[in-house]
């Protein structure tokens, strides 16, 4: 299997939030502005990258009964490392994510991406999965972000440090449920349907028969051995 | 017996990296971190109070008032008494405490408030230290209004979706305010 095949799944054969349904908590919480969805999405990206090179070239010596703690700490390690670093040198976005840069480390994109990938495969193709898996789910976060602030709040807020700010007329007056909690698992759940309609689709083209995720049991998830084909 | 000594050691050697990196990391980021925060106060001072010609953060009243300490950061303004910041708080919001830094002026009203800190919801509690709702303080008389918002039957607008953020700030302004109403004399030095 080569980088650019494990780098390329992580965009929409297995991106985190909307195929594989992981990462929601996050997920869910910060999509209020597209700012605080690609601050939390770089952010995760970064640690799921840096637990992706230190499982995989350590796989060797992390003893199989206790290869879960091991993949916490060092989950919980480099999720330290970035909020500490935030705080020093990018003061302004680690006060917007507050709360939600520490709760990287029980984001469970960084666990199964450990459990299912990093822990059996080569640092490079390791490198590769991350990143794939990254910007993934910066992009679910960006869309979702970018649904929920125009249409709840009527602004677009893409970096308010560079002036990157815009809003709708003040005739517009926004759907405030959007913004709020139920929001956003409403439209999380627009675009897991239109995800599954664009699916359908193309498996209709190529003449064969579509299945949802969710119809295959617990099947579509890579992480144990009944998941994925293995 | 072997497995359980490999298991211990492996957990052992990965705490101990972890911890040696971490520690590391802090002695990195502790000084600019100390550095944006005190920066940031420094801002915050100078966001809140109207006109001094003086540096408010080395010129410090505190006095005691309900329980607690305050420290006021006196303005001056050709020698005299011009205004005072103070930092207030509350731990009524949704999320953990909320950290006011409050400007006011030697003729009784409120000058500006700025969130020092503060773990509100993003985009709707983050909302109290944004334009429409930190701005309506602005020269309102400290003993006229009443510092609670409209539906405790106060004179402050709450944030929609962020009532209970908005009663915190509600509670950490009237808390504040109190103190120095109380003491203005001995903050401004004329007694």
């Amino acid at each position: 299997m080569g980088f650019s095949k494990e780098f390329k799944k992580g965009l929409w054969d297995e991106i985190p939030v909307l195929r594989v349904i992981l990462g929601l908590c996050p997920t869910l919480a910060v999509t209020t502005s597209v700012e605080n969805g690609i601050g939390m999405g770089l952010a995760a990206t970064f640690v799921l990258l840096c637990s992706n090179i230190a499982v995989s070239a350590l796989r060797r010596f992390i003893p199989e009964k206790v290869r879960i703690p091991c993949y916490i700490i060092v989950a919980a390690t480099f999720t330290t490392i970035i909020d500490l670093s935030m705080n020093a040198f990018a003061h302004e976005v680690h006060k917007n994510l507050g709360i939600f840069i520490p709760l990287i480390v029980v984001n469970c994109i960084i666990l199964g991406r450990a459990e299912a990938f990093a822990g059996k495969n080569p640092v490079r193709l390791s490198i590769a999965d991350a990143l794939g898996m990254g910007i993934g789910f910066t992009m679910a976060l960006v869309v979702l972000s970018l649904l929920r602030e125009v249409i709840g709040n009527g602004t677009l807020t893409v970096w308010r440090d560079l002036g990157l700010v815009w809003s709708l007329p003040a005739s517009y007056r926004p759907t405030l449920l959007l913004i709020l909690a139920p929001g956003g698992f409403v439209t999380l759940g627009c675009i897991l349907g239109l995800m599954n309609r664009i699916e359908a689709a193309r498996a209709a083209r190529a003449g064969t028969r579509y299945t949802a995720p969710a119809e295959f049991d617990c099947r579509h998830c890579a992480i144990c051995k009944w998941g994925s084909g293995k | 017996m072997k497995d359980l000594l490999k298991m211990m050691a492996a957990l052992l050697c990965f705490g101990a990296a972890a911890g040696l990196l971490l520690a590391y990391t802090n002695k990195v980021t502790a000084e600019p971190i100390a550095r944006a925060q005190q920066t940031e106060k420094l801002a915050a001072l100078s966001a809140v109070l109207h006109e001094f010609d003086n540096t408010p953060s080395s010129e410090t009243n505190t006095v005691s008032h309900g329980g607690r300490n305050w420290c006021f950061y006196v303005a001056r303004k050709d020698g005299k008494y011009a205004g005072a910041a103070f930092e207030t708080s509350s731990d009524k919001g949704y999320a953990g405490e909320i950290v006011l830094m409050v400007g006011v002026q030697s003729d009784g009203t409120l000058n500006q408030v700025q969130v020092l800190s503060q773990n509100e919801t993003p985009g709707l509690g983050s909302k109290i230290k944004e334009s429409p709702f930190k701005d309506q303080f602005a020269g309102k008389g400290l003993a006229q209004t009443r510092w609670f918002v409209k539906k405790d039957g106060g004179d402050m607008d709450a944030i929609t979706g962020a009532t209970i953020s908005s009663r915190a700030v509600a509670e950490a302004l009237r808390k504040g305010i109190e103190a120095y109403s109380a003491n203005t004399a001995a903050i401004a030095g004329t007694e």
